[in-house]
């Protein structure tokens, strides 16, 4: 079996995101598209389906804010093994960057 | 004033979904907004003032809270989820937004995700009711008759409608906007029905019994008895098994209204299974001549 399979985009900016702090999916969305200057975006669906599906991984969790006006907000945060998973893909991104030097 | 509203009783396929939102849309604009979606019947509200665009979603939901929250966020409206596992979503829309903030799916990995989600509940089913038509097929060649004959076409029809879709659904390239497909749906769901009725109905009216009852040994000799009076609703293949003992020759028949015989058979000992008698619509009975003892037993069905 393969040790990490490469992530989608939506994943990798997701876990990007969270790794400068807990934020909240439209925080996320907000993010993406500055940090990709409105390349990528992430829809609803998407980011339903890949929150969810990376607190099954374990990558991130669900937290509450206790921040004032924003009580009972549903806030994500990464993760050791979140934060790991962002580590490998990174490397694997630069592996291949590497890799096109010279070409 | 009170509110105007209007039903819509038209179906889509699962893997026509992409139509039913274009469609949704459009009414929109027509001033007829989606309040609440079904699988069969969709209720719209006339309001002209506003113009919503709609989105389907396809899952199975563990956390409802976080699941409407996720959509609202990006200005989504959660409207309704149909028992089957869509989930109807609309957002005001407004012209000066791209295109690209009325799509809930952004990238290809979520949206193959969904279709398969669905691609892969309609295989399994879709694969069962090809064993069912393989299983109705087998049966039907070995004893043909109507009610199996319904059964197999049902199967193998409903079959091979959901195994299309699963394959539209699982081609990345497909349309998900084919015109002309609410009526393979209708179709689809028409044969359900009648298969499933016409089934019951033709195996019901069919006649069923066995005499057995007299299997034990009658010692008295018999001139054309006659018993076992039934009626054939239908033209059909019918089935006789008998199994009959005698020390000296009987001649057993089965004799129409007019008192013709459409079976006879002759000897001091028959059996048989899946006699096929192809017997048109009327009234028949058994008789039976025998100059000794005897014992039988008949099944038709």
């Amino acid at each position: 079996m393969k040790k990490s399979e490469p992530m989608s985009e939506s994943y990798y900016y997701i876990l990007l995101c969270l790794a400068k702090g807990a934020n909240h999916g439209y925080g996320i969305m907000q993010m993406t598209e500055r940090l990709s200057g409105g390349d990528v975006t992430i829809g609803s669906g998407t980011m339903y389906g890949a929150t969810g599906n990376m607190m099954k991984k374990g990558w991130i969790r669900e937290i509450m804010s206790d921040e004032p006006g924003l009580e009972r907000r549903r806030l994500y945060q990464l993760t050791d093994a979140g934060r790991e998973a962002l580590r490998a893909e990174i490397a694997r991104l630069r592996r291949m960057l590497d890799n096109a030097e010279g070409v | 004033m009170g509110k105007q509203y209007k039903r819509s009783f038209k179906v889509y396929s699962a893997w026509n979904y992409q139509r039913e939102i274009e469609d949704l849309n459009r009414a929109s604009e027509q001033g007829w907004q989606l309040v609440r979606g079904g699988c069969f019947h969709s209720v719209f509200e006339k309001n002209p003032n506003v113009q919503y665009r709609y989105q389907l979603d396809y899952r199975r939901i563990d956390n409802m809270g976080r699941y409407i929250e996720t959509f609202r966020e990006q200005g989504w409206e959660y409207v309704n989820s149909v028992f089957n596992g869509w989930h109807y979503f609309r957002k005001l829309y407004d012209p000066t937004q791209p295109e690209q903030a009325y799509e809930i799916f952004t990238d290809r990995e979520s949206m193959a995700e969904m279709n398969n989600r669905w691609a892969n509940l309609a295989l399994g089913i879709g694969i069962a009711l090809g064993l069912f038509a393989l299983v109705s097929l087998v049966q039907l060649i070995r004893m043909p008759n109507l009610p199996r004959l319904v059964r197999f076409l049902t199967f193998a029809l409903e079959s091979g409608v959901l195994l299309r879709g699963v394959g539209i659904m699982k081609n990345p390239s497909a349309s998900r906007s084919r015109k002309g497909d609410s009526t393979l749906v209708a179709v689809f769901f028409a044969v359900i029905l009648l298969g499933a009725a016409g089934y019951v109905l033709l195996t019901l009216a069919r006649p069923h019994f066995n005499t057995a009852q007299s299997a034990a040994e009658i010692t008295e000799p018999v001139a054309d008895n006659r018993w076992a009076y039934f009626e054939v609703p239908y033209p059909d293949n019918y089935y006789l098994d008998l199994d009959m003992r005698a020390e000296l020759p009987m001649t057993f028949s089965v004799l129409d209204a007019d008192g013709q015989a459409v079976y006879t058979q002759t000897g001091t000992e028959f059996t048989g299974s899946n006699v096929r008698l192809r017997l048109p619509k009327g009234s028949y009975c058994f008789s039976l001549t025998c100059d000794s003892g005897f014992s039988l037993s008949c099944d038709l069905d």
